[in-house]
C-alpha cells in the first residue's frame, strides 16, 4: 500500500532565501532586539567598554609620544652635546702642560673643519641684572648666533645675536620672556639698558616663550655674546660646554665620532671630551615608548577580554530561553539558515551599534582624560590625546568579531538539536 | 490515509544501556479524524508525538505522512513538512514572550515566505477565528492560559495543516479553559480537520472519537468511541 504513494511535490527543497522571508528574519530579528532592551543593552554594554577602553588607551599613549617628540623638537632635533670630562687627580698630574681644556678655539676650529655643522659654545655665568629699580639675580648665558637656530628659539621682537656682536664684543642682551616682564613689566623692552654686574648691556631682542623643557626655563634665560661674556666677565677663553647641530640625522655617530677625534687631537692627545648623541637619546626614548605600548596594549586586550566575557555572560544566561525560543522556531518551520541568519543580525546589529557608541565614548574619555592630563603634568600644556582611526578600526573589528562570535556560537549549537530535545530545554 | 506507522522503534541511550521508548508501532490514521492518545507518563506517548510530528526521527521503522516518506527525509525537507504540514499545539503554549499574539501567529508564515500583508491578514483572520479578535496586540503575559492557548491553536492553523498535533493541550489549564479548548477542537473536527492529540486524563481522551492506548512504549488498546462525551457535559 505505501508504495503506491508518491513523493509529494509541495515539500520541495528550497534551499536559498526569497526576499520575503529574508526580509521578514530581518525585521524579526530587530524587533526581538527591541522587545529586549534589557538583555540588547547588557550586551551591548559589554561591546561599548571594550571599544571605548582600547581607543582611549591607545589614544592616551599616542598623545604622550607626540607630545615627548614635539618636546623634543622644540629643544632642538640632530644634537650632539659637548663637554669636557673632569679628570682624576692622577690624570691631571699625568697631562700637566698639554693643552686640556675645552676652549672657544676649539668651536671655532669645529665651524671651520666642519663647516656643515652648527656649533654654540657656551658658558654660563651667575649674574645680577639690573634695570631702573628692579632686578634679577640668575644665571647668565653666552653663546653664538647658532643657539637661536640649534634650539629652535627665536626672537619674538627684536633680533638675535650676529656675528658683529662677537667680533666686537658689542653689550647686547637677550632676554626670556619671563625676564623681560620681570624687569620691564608689560612695556617694551627692546632698546631699554640693563646693568649685568656693572656692565651696561642694551636689550636687542626678547624671545618667544617656550617654556619649560627638561628642567630648563627658556623663558628666564639672559642671552649675552660669548666673546663679550668671555672677556668681560670669565677673563679666559675656556667654554663649558658646545651644542652642534648635525644636518642628517644618518651621520650623527659618524660625525660624533669624527669630533671626538678632532677634539682629541686638538687637545694633544688627551681623551678630556665627552660627547653625548640626542640620536642615542631618542633610541633610548623610543624603547620606553616601545615599552609603554606594549603594556597598554595588554591592558586593551584585558579590556576587550573583560568586554567579551560580558557578552558571553548575557549569551549563556539567556540560552536556555533562546534554545526553547530555536527549539520552536524549527517546530514551526525555521530551517537551520533561518535561525542562524536571526542570530547573525542579532549580535551584529549589536555589536555594531555597541561597536559605535563605544568609538564615542572612547574618543570623548580620550579627550577628557587628555585635558585632565595637560593640566596636572607641569609644562604639558600642550598635551592632547591623540586618537588614531587605526586604534579605531581595531577596536571595532575586534569587539564586533567578538560580539558575533559569542552572540552565535550558542545558537549555531541550539541550531544543531533536535527540536524536540531544543523544545524541552530546562 | 493520512499517517502510515510502520514498525517504528525509537531507542534512548542512557549511559551504557539502551532504554526502548518505541517498541514496534504500526499505526493507521485517516484524513479527518480525531485520535487521542492515552498512557501513563512514560509510556512513550511524548516520544510518539515527537516522531509523528517530524521533531525527531525512529531509530527504525517507516513513518509516511501524507505522501512523504519521512524518515526518509533530510532535516531542510522535514523543517517543511513540519511548516506546512503540521500544526503543533504544546502543554506550556510555547509563545514567543515578547511577541504579541499577532506576532506570534506570523511566525510560521513568515517562515512559508508569506509576504508580510498577507502574514498579517491571515493571523488576524485565525485570532479571530479562536475569539481573540480583540486581544490582537497583547503580549502573552497579558493573556490569561486559555487565551495563550488559542493563540497558539490559530499559530498551528497558520498554514493550514493537515495535521494538528495537540500535546496535553489543557494539562496546563483550568477546567474551564480546558472545557473551552476542547470545544475548540471538537469545531475544527467536524470542518475536517485532522487531530492527533496526547493526553493522560481518560475524559479529555475521550472527546476524541478512537482513543490509542500506549503502555511501556506498546499500543495496548486502540478502540473507537461511538459516542464522545458532550464537551460541556
Amino acid at each position: 500500500m505505501a508504495e503506491s504513494w508518491q513523493m509529494n511535490p509541495s515539500i520541495s527543497p528550497y534551499q536559498c532565501w526569497d526576499k520575503i522571508v529574508l526580509r521578514s528574519i530581518f525585521l524579526d530579528a530587530l524587533k526581538n532586539l527591541s522587545g529586549n532592551a534589557l538583555r540588547s543593552g547588557l550586551t551591548m554594554l559589554g561591546v561599548i567598554i571594550g571599544v571605548a577602553a582600547v581607543i582611549t588607551m591607545i589614544a592616551i599613549v599616542e598623545g604622550g609620544q607626540v607630545w615627548l617628540v614635539h618636546s623634543l623638537e622644540r629643544m632642538g632635533t640632530n644634537l650632539l652635546f659637548v663637554w669636557k670630562k673632569r679628570l682624576t687627580v692622577e690624570e691631571r698630574q699625568l697631562f700637566a702642560g698639554r693643552n686640556t681644556e675645552l676652549r672657544y678655539d676649539d668651536a671655532l676650529a669645529i665651524q671651520t673643519r666642519f663647516p656643515d655643522l652648527l656649533v654654540a659654545p657656551i658658558i654660563e655665568l651667575d649674574g645680577q641684572l639690573k634695570a631702573g629699580d628692579r632686578d634679577y639675580s640668575g644665571e647668565v648665558t653666552a653663546t653664538a648666533p647658532e643657539y637661536s637656530p640649534i634650539r629652535n628659539f627665536r626672537p619674538e621682537s627684536g633680533r638675535f645675536l650676529t656675528s658683529t656682536d662677537l667680533k666686537e664684543w658689542s653689550r647686547s642682551v637677550v632676554l626670556g620672556r619671563t625676564i623681560a616682564e620681570v624687569l620691564f613689566g608689560s612695556q617694551s623692552a627692546i632698546g631699554e639698558d640693563v646693568k649685568i654686574g656693572d656692565q651696561r648691556f642694551t636689550v636687542i631682542a626678547v624671545m618667544e616663550p617656550k617654556g619649560e623643557i627638561y628642567g630648563h626655563d627658556y623663558d628666564e634665560m639672559v642671552i649675552i655674546p660669548i666673546s663679550t661674556g668671555l672677556r668681560f666677565f670669565q677673563g679666559t677663553d675656556k667654554i663649558q660646554s658646545m651644542i652642534i647641530h648635525v644636518p642628517d640625522r644618518q651621520r650623527m655617530d659618524e660625525i660624533s665620532q669624527a669630533l671626538h677625534q678632532f677634539l682629541v687631537q686638538r687637545h694633544d692627545g688627551v681623551d678630556d671630551i665627552h660627547i653625548r648623541n640626542q640620536g642615542e637619546f631618542l633610541t633610548a626614548l623610543d624603547q620606553t615608548i616601545l615599552t609603554f605600548r606594549l603594556v597598554l596594549g595588554g591592558i586593551a586586550v584585558i579590556a576587550l577580554l573583560v568586554g567579551g566575557i560580558g557578552i558571553m555572560n548575557i549569551m549563556l544566561v539567556t540560552v536556555t530561553e533562546r534554545t526553547r525560543e530555536i527549539g520552536l522556531r524549527k517546530a514551526i518551520g525555521a530551517r537551520r539558515q533561518d535561525i542562524l541568519l536571526q542570530f547573525l543580525i542579532e549580535s551584529t546589529t549589536i555589536s555594531v551599534i555597541g561597536g559605535c557608541i563605544g568609538i564615542l565614548v572612547g574618543i570623548l574619555a580620550a579627550y577628557g582624560i587628555g585635558d585632565l592630563v595637560a593640566q596636572a603634568m607641569p609644562g604639558g600644556g600642550d598635551w592632547g590625546a591623540v586618537v588614531q582611526p587605526t586604534a579605531i578600526a581595531i577596536a571595532f573589528a575586534f569587539a564586533v568579531m567578538v560580539g558575533v562570535g559569542f552572540g552565535l556560537f550558542p545558537a549555531m549549537k541550539a541550531s544543531k538539536l533536535d527540536p524536540a530535545e531544543a523544545l524541552r530545554h530546562q | 490515509m493520512l499517517i502510515l506507522l510502520k514498525n517504528i522503534f525509537k531507542t534512548y541511550k542512557a549511559g551504557q544501556v539502551d532504554v526502548p521508548a518505541l517498541v514496534d508501532i504500526t499505526l493507521q490514521v485517516d484524513q479527518g479524524e480525531f485520535v487521542a492518545i492515552i498512557g501513563q507518563s512514560g509510556s512513550g506517548k511524548t516520544t510518539l508525538l515527537d516522531i509523528v510530528g517530524c521533531l525527531s526521527q525512529p531509530t527504525s521503522g517507516e513513518y509516511w505522512l501524507d505522501g512523504d516518506h519521512v524518515n526518509t527525509l533530510p532535516d531542510s525537507l522535514l523543517t517543511g513538512i513540519r511548516n506546512k504540514k503540521i500544526g503543533f499545539i504544546f502543554q506550556t503554549f510555547h509563545l514567543l514572550a515578547r511577541k504579541t499574539a499577532l506576532e506570534n501567529v506570523q511566525l510560521p508564515l513568515m517562515y512559508a515566505g508569506a509576504s508580510r500583508t498577507v502574514q498579517q491578514d491571515k493571523a488576524r483572520e485565525l485570532l479571530t477565528r479562536v475569539g481573540l479578535e480583540d486581544r490582537l496586540r497583547h503580549y502573552s503575559n497579558q493573556l490569561s492560559g486559555g487565551q495563550q492557548q488559542r493563540v497558539a491553536i490559530a499559530r498551528a492553523l497558520a498554514n493550514s495543516p493537515s495535521l494538528l498535533l495537540a500535546d496535553e493541550p489543557t494539562g496546563n489549564l483550568d477546567s474551564q479553559s480546558g472545557k473551552d479548548i476542547l470545544a475548540l477542537f471538537e469545531q475544527l473536527h467536524r470542518q475536517g480537520q485532522t487531530i492527533v492529540m496526547i493526553t493522560h486524563d481518560p475524559l479529555i481522551a475521550h472527546q476524541a472519537e478512537r482513543r490509542i492506548t500506549l503502555a511501556d512504549g506498546r499500543i495496548v488498546a486502540d478502540e473507537s468511541i461511538h459516542q464522545p462525551l458532550p464537551v460541556l457535559g
